[in-house]
């Protein structure tokens, strides 16, 4: 069997990572051939972190021009862009989460991410969520589910929990501060907003995009073992996330036995159960947050009937050398199977062509006419800015004494400037 | 494997044999159907033999990864014509030989029970591929069962894999889409009796299932017989006797291997010190040995003759022999 996995790179991230994991334990069946292909040009191969991978190919687009596989597979939405240049007998899709959504939405790649959803391949997803969403958007479209497993050695499950009654809340927060629907700066203000004794830890690979926070400890980037470690020093995991995929670091705190505080986000319902393992929070409830690490951080006997249900659960959760045996498994029969209907799916990608332009003209006349009413006000006040009266006032701004008296005005005047603005 | 952890035997607690045996109860109709019947992991046949009550199939293909379980389960079936094989589940090969032992397109089709087996493969994906194929082209209808091992709370040392509602989607997922699943749910009872009287059936009305049902194992079949299944249930009386002799046996195997186990460590502990004893012994040997040989070679030298011990390179200069003082 010859497989080919798209990537855009191999920078190190959850989405490659899954990928990674998955080309790795498919390479050590007998007789399967796995192939990274690199399909962003411009990027030279970078295969830092990855060399403990013998088995594993990895070539660059053109490379792989000149190669014919068994099943290619499409790992992210601008992979499936050289999908059909490669030659091979099945094109499916690794769908890791509906990639649409880390897109605002009059960004032109929001609209280009959710179309990919309609061409003509076999999709194989991470989540039950996201299978249940795929059959709804595309209806006899074949959809196989391979849940992300867990690296078993280096998540280990210890045999229990080391209860913490002396020691304050130990909250850890992951993510990457520049994603705008991970939230981290939430999370942080949540955490700051504690009553209780509390040591918060965040982990990011990006310091600059992160800024000062009121954070213990900011630490990262970290290795998986680092994150282990971490983990298992830990008692709560703190993730306000709106979009997520399959929603994998709190698992893996389970797995280390930190129980965790997650906003109901996709791929939560996999394995939280709240009061059971872990606590949801409410979507931008940052004080409801707060009190819930307050709760944990008071009643000690709640914190650690959580922390041991998240081990039971971590427990039964698959390791990757289970859950390549369903990638395995879900190849295999993509590659049996007849390749699905193109026409169906050129009908479909067209009717959401055509939608997407009405929404997208609809965007740009909502935005004409937001500059129109903004044209109204602009001449007024540029006008109202050049009197002799507004120049004065202007002038005396920058005296200390007029500052000072101006102060209590702050809220007032901040407010004025961010709607000017 | 030891019988008294995963194979079911005639002492293992009467709960849990009903509860293989309702798997046994549930594939019976189509057992006896008058096709071949092959039952992958067979263990001892216990649970199957049970079920079957006196009823037996024209032929059977007994198959366990271990010979003597598999011929075990032909005496205990009283099948002594059945097919007794050894099979690695998770070889092709091996599952060739299978195919080849139903003989495929004679007579009735097979019917294949696979239960509480794929936990304990290295690797379910020949059997997955092999199982989908007979079931679409020979016509083979298969049950297979999987535990929710979400619900123990300690981890089973023989599985490979690990098993809940979630990895069952997976796995269903990779099936024939024609298929019938069943959560098989754990009952708990109580019977009041006369006093003197003697053992006598009792017709039982449980409410079982419905939202929020947990499982304990998760069956999904295949295959052109699937359609024939019915949901069942087995109540049996509680043998307090042997459950308590059951709980005893793990009990004194615990305190034993742990009384093992801590000798082991204190052996394991006396090793240690032993080591680090020779370790300064040998220490200290060294060091006085090279005190000795700083002593014989200084006299060596006073006495104009090569080092004893030393090799070519660390010998001295040529020279003109300086006379002992």
């Amino acid at each position: 069997m010859k497989v080919a996995f798209l990537l855009n790179d191999l920078q190190l991230s959850g989405g490659v990572g899954v990928v990674v994991q998955h080309a790795r334990q498919l390479s050590t069946i007998e007789g399967w051939e796995v192939t990274l292909v690199l399909v962003r040009e411009e990027e030279g191969t970078s295969w830092h972190g990855y060399e403990h991978l013998p088995h594993l190919h990895v070539r660059s687009r053109e490379q792989a021009l000149g190669e014919r596989y068994d099943v290619a597979v499409a790992t992210w939405w601008e992979t499936t862009f050289t999908l059909f240049e490669l030659s091979a007998d099945r094109y499916a899709y690794f769908v890791q989460s509906l990639e649409d959504r880390f897109y605002q939405h009059d960004e032109a790649e929001r609209m280009g991410a959710a179309l990919t959803l309609n061409l003509p391949v076999a999709f194989i997803t991470e989540a039950r969520w996201i299978r249940d969403t795929l059959a709804g958007l595309r209806p006899g479209a074949p959809c196989y589910l391979v849940r992300n497993g867990i690296d078993k050695d280096v998540f280990s499950v210890p045999a229990r929990v080391t209860i913490n009654t002396d020691d304050p809340l130990r909250v850890l927060i992951e993510g990457s501060p520049s994603s705008w629907f991970k939230h981290v700066h939430g999370a942080i203000h949540a955490a700051a907003a504690m009553r209780e004794p509390r040591h918060v830890t965040v982990v990011c690979g990006d310091r600059k995009a992160l800024g000062d926070v009121a954070a213990d400890a900011v630490v990262g980037p970290l290795s998986h073992r680092e994150m282990a470690a971490l983990y298992e020093r830990s008692d709560v995991v703190l993730k306000l996330s709106s979009v997520e995929g399959m929603f994998g670091p709190p698992l893996e705190g389970f797995h280390r036995g930190a129980t965790c505080v997650v906003t109901p986000v996709t791929g939560y319902e996999e394995y939280v159960e709240h009061g059971w393992n872990g606590m949801l929070t409410d979507w931008d409830d940052l004080r409801g947050t707060a009190r819930q690490l307050d709760l944990l951080a008071r009643d000690r006997e709640l914190l650690h009937f959580l922390r041991a249900n998240a081990l039971e659960t971590a427990r039964a959760w698959p390791s990757w050398e289970q859950s390549s045996q369903f990638m395995a498994a879900a190849l295999l029969r993509i590659g049996r199977e007849p390749r699905p209907d193109a026409d169906a799916a050129a009908a479909r990608m067209l009717a959401d062509v055509r939608s997407s332009i009405d929404v997208h003209g609809a965007y740009l006349r909502e935005r004409v006419e937001f500059a129109r009413r903004a044209s109204r006000f602009e001449r007024p006040l540029a006008r109202l800015a050049g009197t002799a009266p507004m120049r004065l006032l202007l002038a005396l701004r920058r005296r200390r004494v007029v500052k000072i008296l101006a102060y209590p005005l702050r809220p007032v005047t901040a407010r004025a400037r961010r709607l000017m603005s | 494997m030891s019988d008294w952890q995963e194979r079911i035997t005639h002492e293992t607690p009467p709960a849990i044999q009903a509860e293989h045996e309702l798997r046994y109860r549930l594939a019976a109709p189509l057992i006896l159907a008058g096709g071949r019947w092959a039952d992958l992991g067979c263990g001892n046949g216990v649970a199957a033999a049970a079920a079957l009550g006196e009823a037996r199939p024209a032929h059977a293909v007994l198959v366990d990864v271990d010979e003597r379980a598999a011929a075990a389960a032909a005496r205990e079936l009283g099948l002594p014509e059945a097919t007794a094989l050894a099979a690695d589940l998770t070889d092709p090969r091996d599952l060739q030989r299978i195919s080849e032992a139903l003989h495929l397109g004679e007579g009735e089709p097979p019917v294949v029970s696979c239960f509480e087996v794929i936990e304990h493969l290295s690797s379910f994906v020949p059997l997955l591929e092999w199982s989908s194929l007979l079931a679409q082209e020979h016509g083979v209808t298969f049950l297979i069962s999987v535990p929710n091992d979400a619900f123990w709370s300690i981890q089973n040392p023989h599985h490979r894999t690990s098993w809940g509602e979630g990895a069952f989607e997976e796995l269903r997922g990779l099936l024939p889409a024609e298929q019938t699943l069943l959560r098989q749910i754990a009952l708990t009872g109580s019977a009041l009796v006369g006093w003197d009287a003697p053992a006598q059936p009792y017709e039982l009305v449980v409410a079982a299932g419905g939202e929020g049902t947990v499982a304990t194992h998760f069956i999904a079949a295949f295959g052109p017989g699937q359609q024939a299944l019915r949901s069942c249930a087995l109540a049996v009386q509680a043998d307090m006797v042997e459950q308590r002799r059951w709980e005893r046996q793990r009990e004194n195997d615990l305190a034993l291997m742990q009384k093992v186990a801590v000798e082991h460590e204190a052996e394991v502990h006396a090793l240690d010190v032993k080591i680090i004893e020779q370790g300064e012994a040998l220490r200290e040997r060294t060091v006085w040995f090279e005190e000795w040989r700083t002593y014989i070679h200084e006299l060596e030298r006073e006495l104009g003759r090569p080092l004893s011990g030393a090799s070519q390179e660390e010998l001295p200069a040529a020279g003109p022999a300086e006379p002992p003082a």
